[in-house]
């Protein structure tokens, strides 16, 4: 169980990202986060890694508190950030370096196999696609073998085909590992697909305005009809969550 | 068309066979690089023989190679080009090492930065010449001095390359170490020295080039061997080929070191992504 208690988050410079945000996520759940540009959404994401320090409140995993990047929660960036340096099969295995080979040799397969990159081993980043530098990324995460899996905005950067392949590998690797998900993205579209359950985020500060809760079987089709008033409570919250970052009356929305 | 026809196409289209096509590049390249000097040398030994320069005080090409070829033949070539190689390959050993280590210490602690940096920096603003008469008095008129100076020629650019690059590394991928829980030393050996090492390979590139400066400086100190000896030695007797032949040997050396360097480290940077890359 991972558990965000009354988590807030102040910059040095004084800009309140989070504030006050709850939010109990269950193992093997989807959430998906949504919210307009600026609402602190990344923050979240950075902040149940353990890559900034709330200012108030806890993250929890099982009870143990996070202050610092866990061995259990691993975090996908918007880009790729793989090390141009190492080969794909080196950038994979660079956060099992404490396994002995043939273990790191085998799960290196393993995930490889997961995001379909056999034979792609010996590759430098630079000669890869977005995308499939990407799934590298999510190979990469994976390998870990981590409990809850955070993706910040990960498929934004692909083109409409990548993106649609790359939901797809993740709704695979979801079932095959279990793993705990929580996806930041601004496409309603993916979150409805995608998520158990959407958070729509509120600017100014960043905390939670609306949960909505998609009780459909995943696999999804983006284009199915019992998704569309989803989408439509997604979307209605949304324009409220926009109302606040132009200081819009609530009411007038 | 067949397999074989559409394979020898594409060969026809890219140029030929791959190795046929790095020797022919390997090779233009060096006629490339040797065009300017050897017109430049050919137009000079024209003038002089053709009577329209005296080439007493810039000797033509031929008394140039004539004074190396005397001096090979006695030895004193090789004894002084070893001299000098010596003394720029301490220096540069000493001088390298105190930059990265100082450079590397400033960059990554960041009170050691606020605490060593701005001294360093107005170290680095004295003419290195300054230092001359001080490293004398310290370490006297031998070796020490020489190769002291030339360290101090090294150091700088080395430091100022490591320090800089350090504190420039993408805190995106330093965020990649720090999601993967690597410990300070981990950071350092897996993701910063990589990242800075094109940097570090251009200021090595840097600091080497002072040094061959630096030797000269040094061999000017009451030198008894040495290519900066020869200088001096040419200009007291009035022998502007030796001169002009020491010249000569630096340049070339100075190539020729920089270049190894070049081929030594371009493995550790070979995952590079550049346009120039792209043009080959």
């Amino acid at each position: 169980m991972l558990s965000l208690l009354s988590l807030a988050k102040t910059y040095p410079s004084g800009v309140e990202a989070l504030s006050n945000f709850d939010l109990e996520i269950r193992p093997g759940e989807i959430v998906a986060v949504i919210g307009g540009s600026g609402c602190g959404k990344s923050t979240l994401l950075r902040v149940i890694s353990g890559l900034e320090p709330a200012t108030l409140g806890q993250v929890r995993i099982h009870g143990e508190e996070v202050t610092a990047p866990h061995p259990l929660i691993n975090l996908i960036f918007q880009e790729p950030r793989l090390l141009p340096w190492l080969t794909v099969e080196q950038n994979i295995s660079f956060g099992i370096r404490h396994l002995d080979a043939r273990e790191q040799g085998r799960r290196v397969r393993g995930v490889l196999q997961q995001v379909q990159l056999q034979g792609y081993e010996t590759r430098l980043p630079k000669e890869l696609s977005g995308g499939q530098a990407q799934r590298v990324a999510i190979a990469r995460a994976l390998v870990t073998q981590p409990e809850v899996l955070l993706l910040d905005e990960p498929f934004s950067a692909l083109d409409a085909m990548t993106r649609g392949s790359l939901q797809r590998h993740l709704l695979h690797i979801w079932r095959e590992t279990a793993a705990t998900i929580v996806i930041v993205t601004h496409d309603i579209e993916e979150a409805a697909a995608l998520a158990h359950r959407v958070v729509v985020m509120r600017p100014s500060p960043g905390t939670m305005l609306e949960e909505i809760t998609i009780d459909l079987p995943l696999p999804r089709n983006e284009l199915e009809a019992d998704l569309d008033p989803f989408k439509k409570r997604i979307r209605t919250a949304l324009h409220r969550s926009l109302a606040y970052a132009d200081g819009t009356d609530l009411m007038l929305v | 068309m067949t397999a074989a026809d559409l394979s020898s196409e594409k060969q026809r289209l890219s140029g030929g066979k791959p190795g046929y096509r790095l020797r022919w590049s390997a090779l233009s390249g060096l006629l490339t690089a040797l065009l300017l000097p050897v017109s430049g040398f050919l137009v000079w030994q024209i003038l002089v023989s053709s009577g329209f320069a005296s080439g007493r005080l810039v000797p033509p090409p031929s008394r140039i190679l004539s004074a190396l070829w005397q001096l090979q033949q006695t030895g004193e070539l090789s004894h002084h080009l070893v001299a000098t190689c010596l003394r720029v390959l301490s220096g540069f050993a000493a001088g390298a090492v105190a930059g990265i280590i100082l450079g590397g210490v400033t960059g990554y602690f960041r009170p050691a930065r606020r605490l060593l940096d701005p001294t360093l920096q107005a170290l680095r603003a004295i003419p290195s010449i300054a230092w001359v008469p001080l490293f004398i008095l310290w370490f006297g008129i031998f070796e020490t001095s020489k190769v002291t100076l030339i360290a101090v020629g090294v150091f700088f650019p080395v430091y100022l390359g490591v320090s800089a690059s350090l504190v420039s590394v993408d805190r995106k991928i330093v965020e990649v170490g720090r999601i993967f829980r690597l410990s300070g030393f981990e950071m350092v050996r897996r993701i910063l020295f990589p990242a800075i090492l094109p940097a570090l390979v251009v200021s090595l590139r840097t600091g080497l080039g002072l040094g061959w400066m630096f030797v000269v400086a040094a061999e000017f100190m009451g030198a008894s061997e040495g290519l900066g000896y020869l200088l001096v030695d040419g200009q007291q007797l009035g022998k502007p080929d030796q001169i002009v032949a020491a010249i000569l040997v630096f340049a070339i050396l100075g190539k020729l070191s920089d270049g190894l360097l070049v081929l030594l480290t371009a493995p550790l940077t070979a995952w590079q992504d550049n346009y120039q890359k792209e043009r080959k």
